[in-house]
């Protein structure tokens, strides 16, 4: 039987992998890393796993990642890199726009300055928290602004986070698109934007493949270096796709088999 | 030329590399925290000089090299010696010797580390030189009770060094441990094993200057590596060369052999 170590924290571990747990263990041998319990010792250390499973982005459980990428062969799935490009959204920015992939025009200023466009939404830089959105909108000359309470947060307060803000250009979309990538699958699905539905599971429904978001997810996940992921995209009045967010610890319980699939998916990347 | 200068302050070193430029011929802007929009509005440059590694300037850095634009230092080989676990794996696989790395939380350092391990000292993950660093003597010691993580590091007892390098040109200073770079220390005419070091590591990543950190054990007289910047403020360069004009001069042909 094959061993597949599980990496991460106690959010993830108690709300989101109860299913693939249950399923994973007839099949394999698991043995379980938990953030806030673990001592990384980087000169002493003994891991006889087949394949890693990461699923959180704590800066422990990415330095975990780092400690095994560096002094093992064992496959992480996803990297420490990746994570940590998916969850940084300026840096995902810059890498999936030099990959030639669409993304919304975005800036980086500092409170207080305006990015060199009309219309956007304020997101927090790094999405690395396990925090809901928490969107605030305001109409100014004319022209819709969405603030993330988060990253306004971050930047007030007598020890500000951070002295910027990161800004994405907003695109009017009548659907946010979601899909699931697992290994070289797609799972495509349709609801109403977060802004205007927060309950985006009300909306959702199963979609056919879409032959330009399928384009667009491979060559994203191929660019951050993901191998499970989930990709937000909206489309332009003149029919457009940009990709707004991309994530490296998707919900996998929201797809029909979801755990199976992912638990399916590891047992077949695993060492051999 | 237009020169950009990614720094988080106007003045010292950075302000001298301003003037240097600038008495050159070169149109030079510093960008600091206050004035830097990272956003097309930045690729109207030649060049950007990557003077400091908080993570601000190397978002600017990453989007400057995205776009085609020379930034030097290189961002990612800035961001590696930034950050301490990738500085840790990068000295190792060199060769060069690092004291052993714990991270965890307060809890679970607290309940999990043995006393064999102590003196240990608290660093911050990003960042670099003497401050927020703290030593614990023992696990009685060991008392900062945190929600967040904690990064350690085994504290070497022994003889603390600043060793500087511009191009082949070196400069090695005995300091008081824990100190700052701005601290006075005292000039060492040789010492082979930190020249060796600094040599590996200039030329493992190709470096046009930069500094070490290290300490020499009492009790083993082995040498380790505590501490590595890609772009310090020179304060204690106690040759006879001026190094900012000597910094200068290196930048410039690296930015002529890059466009070439």
């Amino acid at each position: 039987m094959i061993k597949i170590g599980f990496i991460t924290d106690r959010y993830h571990l108690e709300k989101k992998s109860v299913q693939f747990l249950n399923y994973i263990k007839n099949l394999a041998n698991i043995s379980i890393y938990v953030e806030e319990d673990y001592l990384i010792n980087f000169s002493n250390y003994y891991f006889d796993e087949d394949i890693f499973f990461v699923k959180a982005k704590g800066d422990l459980v990415l330095n975990l990642v780092k400690l095994i990428e560096h002094e093992t062969d064992i496959p992480v799935i996803n990297s420490s890199k990746s994570i940590s490009l998916a969850f940084n959204r300026f840096l995902n920015s810059v890498v999936l726009r030099k990959a030639g992939i669409p993304v919304p025009n975005f800036s980086l200023n500092p409170v207080g300055l305006s990015p060199p466009f009309n219309e956007y939404i304020i997101k927090n830089i790094m999405d690395q928290k396990n925090y809901a959105f928490i969107p605030q909108f305001q109409k100014k000359e004319g022209y819709l602004r969405v603030v993330d309470v988060r990253a306004i947060n971050e930047t007030s307060g007598n020890y500000p986070k951070y002295t910027h803000l990161y800004y994405q250009e907003f695109i009017k979309s009548k659907w946010e698109y979601k899909v699931y990538f697992i290994g070289d699958d797609l799972f495509y699905f349709r609801q109403l934007p977060v802004l205007i539905n927060p309950d985006k599971m009300e909306s959702r429904i199963k979609i056919e493949r879409i032959p330009e978001l399928s384009e667009m997810a491979y060559s994203a996940t191929e660019a951050i270096g993901l191998k499970i992921s989930s990709m937000d995209f909206l489309k332009s009045k003149d029919g457009n796709y940009f990709l707004t967010d991309i994530n490296a610890s998707p919900n996998f319980n929201y797809i029909k088999n979801g755990p199976k699939i992912i638990g399916d998916y590891l047992i077949k990347q695993a060492k051999l | 030329m237009k020169i950009g200068i990614l720094s988080k302050r106007k003045g010292h070193f950075t302000g001298e590399i301003q003037k240097h430029l600038e008495i050159r011929g070169h149109e030079v802007k510093i960008l600091t925290a206050n004035n830097l929009n990272i956003n097309e509005m930045l690729l109207n440059r030649d060049l950007y000089i990557l003077k400091s590694k908080h993570l601000l300037y190397l978002y600017a850095g990453y989007f400057l090299e995205a776009n085609m634009i020379p930034v030097i230092p290189n961002t990612n080989i800035s961001y590696i010696h930034k950050n301490r676990v990738e500085s840790y794996f990068s000295m190792k696989n060199m060769g060069l010797l690092c004291p052993k790395i714990f991270m965890g939380t307060f809890k679970t350092l607290k309940s999990q580390l043995q006393e064999s391990s102590f003196p240990l000292i608290s660093k911050p993950m990003l960042g670099s030189g003497s401050r927020d660093v703290k030593v614990y003597n023992s696990l009685q010691d060991f008392n900062v009770p945190t929600e967040n993580y904690l990064y350690l590091e085994n504290f070497i007892k022994g003889t603390h060094y600043l060793a500087y390098f511009i191009g082949n040109e070196i400069c090695i200073c005995e300091k008081r441990p824990l100190s700052n770079e701005h601290q006075d220390t005292e000039l060492i005419e040789s010492d082979k094993e930190i020249e060796k070091y600094l040599i590996k590591w200039k030329e493992k990543y190709n470096l046009l200057f930069g500094h070490l950190d290290l300490v020499r054990e009492t009790n083993t007289n082995k040498l380790y590596v505590v501490d590595s910047g890609t772009f310090p403020e020179f304060t204690n360069w106690k040759r006879d060369s001026d190094p900012t004009s000597k910094i200068c001069d290196l930048i410039l042909k690296e930015y002529r052999a890059l466009k070439n």
